[in-house]
């Protein structure tokens, strides 16, 4: 039977009299944003019974399929049948009526509310007074969360205490509780424990099992290929490859998703001397970060890895300035710094590529030139006056060797694509001339061919001489850059692997360790 | 519709010209209604006008580029110019008088700087608080009495150097400074880069709380020359002068291309918007239309202005 799906799946429309039509049917679906156009033409089958592994990068169009299947989005053109029936999701109201439902990866539960009134928000049972009644809705909680393989957690708790894998749980059973047929699960386990894994796994095989069709989205390749029957590939807004897990590798899904087989390859490099450029002495930060202990070598590219909330930005900003440690020591080649504000960690000659380009990276209502000068105007000026005739010269330079592709240097850098802007705020960066390079996430949302860039210019600039610390929740990202990494867990160091030791396994394993 | 919406989009990218072209539409219409408007007088008397506006202007877009917002303008006029005026009168100084009246405004400005920055508290709060507490402060030194004001800053507000108001020239020789600040000096263009994104500007090592302080500093202290100014051309500190002027003001800046959610705004179109409100002072004056619409009228251009920096942001998050 699941053999019939896949040939099926390979030839669109070629329907047997005999089978059943599929669950649901898409056709054609493309849609853009303001010009970009984000899915072309995508074309999938998912039965009634079958768990599908949908992978890509960031900015492949995975969550914009993903909304437009659930009723979040409307697409440009193409189709969406259920059973051979043309449907039209006008809202998500609409998808979860036909039995579509949706666990985003941002966490929505309400913190305030206990787990059994999130479980139950909008369908509170009530009493025969008409007040809600607890009693039935914990008994009722509680089910639902063995189901999902969370049976520890106690319905009564508040929400805001659980951790995230434990709110991720939460969402699950919410989504369980809706009897969907269609059931979108977007990166669950990405702070999940293995065991918690275990049991979330045997709540998709129940469900497969009962008929639900499963969508699997997930970073993680060996999870896919444990747990599905087909995994389907993005790639800039189209449909790649559809192949079983039995019968492909590691290695060719991630060409798939990347189209370069080589971008994750390590960049063999030497590293000269062995002076300590970053140390830091039981570092904490009184809120999350408690005894870091760490030591970087001027050359070296020094990952930092971790779950989501181990502290990783948080580490980061305190090497910056953004907060002040509350104990411990941290110096730049020797020297003790106590830095109250990030101007003055660029002073000193840290610079930062942050987290969220359009949060905490772009001016964006400055030209592109601009926007790469804004860190070393203190650097270039001549008294209180700005160098501003020097800037088109440093652009130009910054332009040529780090592959910025624009039109001209003041057009707003809004204007640009994701992975440009993120040239510009390495350019930005990397004009401060700094002694120690800060990045955080630097990749994200950027197309494949510019990570690709990323990557070599970062391991250039380490040639050189510039050490480079980056935090990245991307194993193959640490696996391709990395000397050595920093795992950490709940904001304390779980150990330091170097390149010997570094698979996503041991970092994996190391990332989920409890203290 | 939608052509419309495009066409007062498009005029909103190059909001220096459509501003000029207000105040060249309003000119022309006036010279037309009225004899009186083209006479030399009238015309240096709405450049007298203008100056005080554009002069309190000036520091407030440096202020409204960096994302922030100063309320307190009105009251700070009144209170520099209440300081001033006492102390001349005690001190039988002038000297005395005029950089105590400076300071008092600069002093203000430092104040709403430090309650956003050290205190975080919202700079619309806190320059609200500020705006009550300069007026109290201004009514209490003087029982509310108008206090003499001469000397110098008689000849600032009221004195003219071959026919023109000095207080006008005064404010063009400012507009340079300022221009020149704010586009050619490293903290200038840091004023822009906090007000298009401040925690963006800050990790790429902008000092944040240092500009701020810097720009509500500079405000107050041009606010409080204004109040010199204003009292000066009265020969008289009233502590209620400069009531309801953050209104002018903020229009001039708003109407001048300044976007009220910061990084964006120019110092020359500044400049014409003061002078755009004080041609419309002016129209009400000349064309004898009651001074209640006037105040209608203020309202309304604000809420024009502030609608096309809407417009035109609406499109930006396309």
């Amino acid at each position: 039977m699941r053999s019939d799906s896949l040939k099926e799946a390979a030839v669109p429309g070629a329907v047997a009299s005999s089978s059943p039509p599929p669950l649901v049917r898409v056709r054609g679906i493309a849609k853009s944003f303001s010009g970009n156009a984000v899915l072309h033409s995508v074309d999938l089958d998912l039965r009634a019974g079958e768990v599908v592994g949908l992978l890509g990068e960031n900015g492949a169009g995975k969550s914009t399929l993903m909304h437009i299947l659930s009723g979040g989005l409307q697409p440009d053109a193409g189709t969406l049948e259920m059973e051979g029936a043309p449907v039209r999701f006008g809202s998500v109201a609409d998808g979860i009526e036909a039995g579509v439902s949706f666990v985003h990866q941002e966490l929505s539960v309400v913190g305030a509310l206990s787990v059994a009134e999130n479980l139950h928000l909008g369908r509170m049972s009530r009493s025969r007074a008409g007040l809600v009644d607890f009693g039935l809705m914990e008994e009722a909680s509680r089910a639902l969360l063995e189901r999902v393989g969370a049976g520890h957690i106690e319905p009564r708790r508040e929400a805001a205490t659980l951790r995230a894998g434990e709110q991720q749980l939460v969402e699950i059973a919410k989504a369980a509780a809706r009897k969907p047929r269609l059931l979108i699960l977007d990166e669950p386990t990405s702070s999940l424990t293995p065991h918690e894994v275990g049991g979330f796994f045997s709540y998709v095989r129940e469900a497969r099992a009962a008929g639900v069709a499963i969508i699997f989205i997930t970073h993680r390749l060996e999870e896919a290929m444990a747990l599905c029957d087909r995994v389907v590939v993005l790639r800039n807004g189209a449909i790649v490859s559809e192949r079983r897990p039995a019968e492909t590798s590691r290695q060719q899904l991630i060409t798939d998703m990347t189209g370069k087989p080589a971008i994750y390859e390590h960049r063999p490099r030497t590293i000269n001397g062995d002076t300590i450029a970053l140390s830091m002495k039981g570092v904490s930060d009184g809120r999350l970060l408690a005894g870091i202990d760490l030591d970087v070598r001027k050359g070296e590219i020094f990952g930092l890895f971790g779950l989501v909330g181990a502290g990783r930005t948080e580490l980061l900003d305190l090497i910056h300035g953004v907060h002040r440690p509350t104990a411990g020591t941290i110096s730049l080649f020797g020297e003790g710094l106590c830095l109250r504000d990030p101007s003055e960690a660029v002073r000193a000659g840290i610079a930062l590529v942050p987290e969220g380009r359009k949060t905490a990276g772009i001016l964006p209502q400055h030209s592109v030139r601009d926007n790469a000068a804004i860190s070393s105007l203190r650097r270039f000026s001549r008294g209180l006056f700005s160098d501003r005739g020097g800037d088109p010269r440093r652009m130009a330079s910054y332009r040529q060797s780090l592959g910025i592709r624009m039109a001209t240097d003041t057009q707003a850098i809004s204007t640009l694509s994701g992975g440009n802007q993120q040239k510009v705020i390495f350019a930005r960066a990397l004009m401060a001339e700094p002694r120690l390079l800060l990045l955080d996430e630097p990749t994200h949302g950027v197309d494949v061919g510019a990570k690709a860039d990323l990557y070599d210019i970062v391991t250039r600039e380490a040639e050189k001489g510039l050490t480079v610390v980056i935090a990245s929740s991307e194993v193959p990202e640490i696996l391709a850059l990395c000397d050595r990494v920093a795992i950490l867990s709940k904001g304390r160091l779980a150990g330091i692997l170097d390149r010997a030791a570094m698979t996503e396994d041991t970092i994996l394993t190391m990332a989920f360790k409890e203290h | 519709m939608q052509t419309g919406v495009a066409y007062i989009r498009s005029l909103g990218r190059y909001r220096e010209a459509s501003v000029l072209a207000m105040l060249a539409a309003v000119a022309l219409y006036l010279s037309f209604a009225s004899d009186y408007f083209l006479e030399p007088r009238n015309l240096l008397n709405v450049g007298r006008q203008a100056s005080v506006v554009a002069i309190v202007a000036l520091g407030q877009a440096l202020v409204i580029i960096a994302r922030g917002i100063d309320l307190s303008v009105g009251s700070v006029i009144g209170l520099s110019a209440v300081v001033a005026a006492v102390l001349m009168r005690d001190t039988g100084s002038e000297t005395i008088g005029l950089m105590a009246g400076l300071l008092t405004g600069l002093a203000c400005g430092l104040v709403n700087g430090v309650l956003y920055t050290r205190f975080r508290i919202n700079p619309f709060i806190a320059t609200l608080g500020t705006l009550s507490i300069a007026r109290g402060i201004a009514l209490l030194m003087t029982g509310g009495i108008p206090v003499p004001f001469g000397g110098l800053a008689e000849f600032v507000g009221a004195g003219r150097i071959f026919d023109i108001p000095v207080s006008f020239l005064l404010m063009i020789v400012l507009a340079i400074v300022v221009h020149v600040f704010a586009s050619r000096t490293v903290m200038g263009r840091e004023i822009y880069a906090i007000g298009d994104n401040p925690k963006a500007a800050r990790l790429a090592g902008v000092n944040l709380r240092a500009i701020r302080l810097v720009v509500f500093g500079l405000c107050g202290l041009l606010a409080g020359l204004g109040g010199l100014i204003l009292a000066g051309n009265l020969a008289s500190a009233d502590p209620n002068l400069g009531m309801g002027y953050e209104l002018d003001v903020i229009a001039a800046v708003i109407l001048g291309g300044t976007a009220l959610s910061g990084g964006r705004g120019s110092i020359l179109g500044v400049v014409i918007g003061a002078l755009l409100m004080a041609l419309l002072n002016n129209a009400f004056v000349l064309l004898g239309i009651s001074a209640y619409w006037q105040v209608v009228t203020k309202g309304l251009v604000i809420i024009f202005a502030v609608g096309l920096d809407g417009l035109q942001r609406r499109g930006d998050d396309d």
